[in-house]
């Protein structure tokens, strides 16, 4: 799926580097040797009980990856709606706002957020819940994390929309992220299209992990006010960088609250080998009728 | 989106419709006690007068950074006029598809092909051209004595027909049809080191890329271009996806090739006009990259097609998007023998030879493609060919260059084609010095520089946008090259929508357009103003932009808009204010 392009692969593989680095210290740091230890006893089990949704999360990401790709076909099928003007007559400027408080080192700050720490923050719980003797939190996640794209995408799909950046360039310049920074483009554009702006699925998925991380905090106390100075890094980068609206991150704040209320519901609600006893006894007592 | 759609009068558009649905309730109301239906009717049935809304339909940053800024800076001062506006952004594809293909605009912003000889101004205006698609008027601009004087250019040569050109441009800057804004610098970047000779062709040209002079052991053409769209469709009669590219051009050939505004025999050896009538000399021995042979058949073929996508087999002809100025010229094609024709052309010898530079498409691939297209997920209107649809991948043509892989959004790849005629030792024409020619995509002027500086590639194909250009350091090894720009920014109205038919109407919103301040503020001062839509050359004395516009001067100063000026030009064009708000009759 990656055309060749050698920017793209140096920024890949720095991503890569720089993700499991972090991972790294902060399984250390946040997980701990014991639990560790636990995992590499109980992984089997718990990967079991957690199938079903691995399998589920891994279908929506393929999914994602093809309406992404195809997104604009689609969009006009199913008749989406432009919605930059509406966006930019409700909110007009206030995500200059930004600008205003604009330095060098904030630029880089909220341009390494946006990439590196953005990516991390995706990753690193789904480890660290894992290693949670109790499965649920972290099938929840994962569901929270199928629901968001699975809404996400439909959001993306109904409306179309551009970023700031695309409406205003001219005020953004100083800090517009492919401008200072071009070689990411080469990524984001391999997973996004510009249209794909309502909501912000970097704010979603980061609230998400953000909530999750206060619901563990008896678990990982130290990991929850990290998460929660990431999760807020995260959705004021990607208006400082012009990349969203101030009202994609509303959106993707709301996206995340129903995700984890939904995840809370419909995890552990059906269990499969329930429905496969269920079935089979279903059938044999057909059968023992029939004959 | 929102309140747009002007021409719909009916009973479907917003606030129009709460409106009448209550007058006719109460209409209902006073049928029943009074019974005066006749007088009731009258009432009920006029049409509503509400604040004229407009769409302006542009292109994002992505897309291009100036036309999107622009767009916004005519909506800011329309509204101060009292106009409701609202800007709709498309990408690239999808804005040419709204504006050339389904004419689903009120006012558009962005860049006119335009062209080095005024006669590109018959495929932009004519009326015989309203109903087709394509940048053969995408205004629908209708003016007889406009037709009149486009054709007079066509068919005289000289004085005379510089008299002609005077007098249309005279004719076009008073109808307004569309506001050109500015003709924009092209800036290319281009390393000095790995190549020499960029100097001699246009870089927006075939003739830019070829007789380069490598230096030793350099056997590749590294172009960076910002554009994705000749990675995605190489289909030189597809609109959307053309733009101020050269690559159609290496890959096929046409019959005379443009150099400084002058053309000059390229697959044609020879012509000659006389009375109407173009008798061209073939190069002999010419091959398709496929090593099909090219002969007369190919170019006739190619004539008929330009004419009618269907080849005639359709109920009425469905002409291409592309070209058609050009190829409207040659009225019929007469094939002497394999390299020898005649074309019979409506036009005087200077206009006539334009009709030389369409690309010459082999028959035995293009044939098949004369048949109707459909394209899921997009509305194909009647009469669209697959000629017209295919991404045509592999190209296959004669040029100098041929296909040789591509990635979506990633690069197109070319190779020299050795069999190519200016690789013959008889032929003093530039042809193909390198082996490659690659062609990769990079989404931003900044980082299309950076490629340059860095010796990862040797030219920037795309005109560098204007913002960077400042901040570019002079380096030894590399260059910036100036070259001579046709093209221009414009607004455009869609004639067929009222009240943008009424010439008045045009005229007043030129007046709104600060082109000096737009010239100066969007695009860094690396724009000229210009109130004419063809090159310097060709400007009368007395259009020339001389500080101010000398047909519709900026109502205001230094980018600030004299509103109260503004309202007035609007009431002497014969529209109604209602306190702030331009009222129209839906």
């Amino acid at each position: 799926m990656i055309p060749e392009g050698t920017i793209l692969t140096e920024v890949l593989t720095q991503l890569v580097v720089v993700v499991t680095i972090a991972l790294l210290l902060s399984i250390g740091l946040f997980v701990g040797r014991e639990r560790l230890v636990e995992t590499t006893a109980a992984w089997r089990s718990r990967f079991r009980a957690s199938a079903p949704a691995i399998g589920v999360l891994l279908v929506v990401l393929l999914l994602n990856r093809v309406v992404r790709w195809r997104g604009d076909q689609i969009s006009s099928a199913v008749g989406g709606i432009h919605m930059t003007e509406t966006f930019y007559r409700f909110e007009g400027e206030f995500i200059l706002l930004f600008q205003s408080i604009a330095t060098d080192e904030l630029t880089m700050y909220f341009s390494a957020i946006y990439i590196y720490g953005y990516t991390f923050m995706l990753v690193f719980p789904v480890v660290a819940y894992f290693a949670l003797s109790d499965s649920r939190i972290f099938r929840r996640l994962l569901t929270a994390y199928s629901l968001n794209y699975l809404l996400g995408l439909s959001l993306y799909l109904l409306v179309i929309a551009y970023g700031p950046r695309n409406v205003m360039p001219e005020v953004l310049e100083v800090t517009m992220l492919y401008d200072n920074s071009p070689q990411y483009q080469h990524l984001t554009r391999e997973v996004n299209r510009p249209t794909n702006v309502f909501p912000s699925l970097h704010t979603s998925l980061a609230a998400i992990v953000a909530m999750f991380a206060y619901t563990t905090r008896s678990s990982y106390p130290k990991w929850f006010p990290v998460a929660v100075v990431l999760a807020i890094s995260v959705a004021i980068s990607t208006m400082y960088l012009g990349i969203h609206w101030a009202i994609d991150v509303v959106a993707g704040l709301a996206l995340a609250a129903i995700c984890v209320v939904l995840s809370d519901h419909l995890v552990g609600r059906w269990s499969l080998t329930e429905l496969y006893e269920s079935a089979r006894h279903r059938l044999e007592e057909r059968r023992r009728n029939g004959e | 989106m929102s309140k747009r759609e002007p021409v719909s009068n009916d009973t479907t558009g917003g606030r129009g419709y709460s409106r009448r649905a209550m007058l006719a309730g109460s209409a209902g109301l006073t049928v029943a006690t009074s019974g005066c239906v006749r007088q009731v009717r009258t009432v009920v049935n006029r049409d509503d007068v509400e604040q004229l809304s407009l769409t302006i339909t542009t292109l994002p940053a992505d897309g291009d950074r100036e036309s999107i800024q622009l767009a916004r800076e005519v909506a800011a001062v329309l509204e101060a006029a009292g106009i409701d506006v609202s800007i709709e952004m498309r990408s690239n594809e999808e804005f040419l598809r709204a504006v050339l293909i389904n004419h689903d605009f009120d006012l558009c912003v962005g860049q006119h092909p335009g062209g080095t000889d005024p006669d590109f101004l018959y495929e932009a205006l004519h009326s015989l051209y309203a109903d087709e698609s394509g940048w053969q008027n995408p205004f629908g601009f209708a003016n007889l004595r406009v037709d009149d004087l486009l054709e007079e250019q066509r068919r005289t040569d000289g004085d005379d027909r510089e008299a002609a050109v005077e007098e249309l441009l005279e004719e076009v800057v008073r109808e307004q049809p569309f506001v050109p804004i500015c003709v924009p610098e092209e800036h290319r970047m281009v390393r000095t080191d790995r190549f020499d000779g960029w100097e001699d062709g246009h870089p927006a040209t075939r003739l830019g890329y070829l007789g380069l002079e490598p230096s030793e052991g350099t056997d590749r053409l590294r172009a960076v271009h910002v554009d994705a769209r000749p990675s995605q469709n190489i289909n030189p009669l597809t609109a959307e996806y053309r733009d101020h590219d050269p690559f159609v051009d290496l890959l096929y050939d046409s019959l005379a090739t443009e150099r400084d505004g002058d053309l000059e025999p390229w697959l044609a050896e020879s012509w000659a006009y006389e009375d109407g009538v173009l008798e061209v000399q073939l190069r002999e021995g010419c091959r398709f990259h496929d090593d099909e042979p090219l002969d007369a058949d190919d170019v006739e073929f190619t004539y008929e097609l330009l004419r009618d996508t269907e080849l005639e087999e359709g109920e009425s002809p469905s002409p291409p998007p592309q070209y058609r100025g050009p190829a409207g010229i040659v009225e019929d094609v007469e094939r002497r023998d394999d390299h020898e024709l005649e074309l019979e052309v409506d036009a005087g010898e200077a206009v006539a030879e334009r009709a030389l530079t369409v690309p010459i498409l082999p028959e035995h691939i293009w044939d098949d493609r004369a048949t109707p297209a459909t394209v899921p997920g997009v509305r194909v209107a009647g009469g669209t060919t697959e000629a017209v649809t295919t991404d045509n991948v592999p190209p296959i043509g004669s040029g100098p260059f041929r296909f040789g892989s591509r990635t979506e959004r990633a690069h197109l790849t070319l190779e020299r084609y050795d069999d190519h005629f200016t690789l013959r030792n008889d032929v003093d024409l530039p042809g193909p010095t390198v082996g490659e020619l690659r062609i990769q995509i990079d989404p931003r002027s900044t980082s299309a520089i950076e490629l340059v500086s860095t010796d990862s590639a040797d030219v920037t194909s795309s005109i560098l946008e204007t913002y960077v250009l400042d901040d570019i350091e002079e380096a030894d090894d590399t260059a910036m090259l100036e070259s001579p720009s046709w093209t221009f920014y414009h607004l455009g109205f869609n004639a067929r929508r009222a009240p943008f038919g009424n010439p008045r109407f045009r005229r007043a919103v030129a007046g709104l357009i600060d082109k000096a301040w737009l010239a100066e503020d969007v695009f860094h001062g690396y724009a000229e103003p210009t109130a004419t839509p063809v090159a310097d050359e060709w400007t009368p004395d007395d259009l020339v932009w001389d500080g101010e516009d000398p047909v519709t001067p900026f109502l205001g100063g230094d980018g600030d808009l004299d509103v109260d000026a503004a309202r007035e030009a609007f009431e002497d064009a014969g529209f109604r204010y209602d306190g702030e708000t331009l009222r129209v009759r839906r």
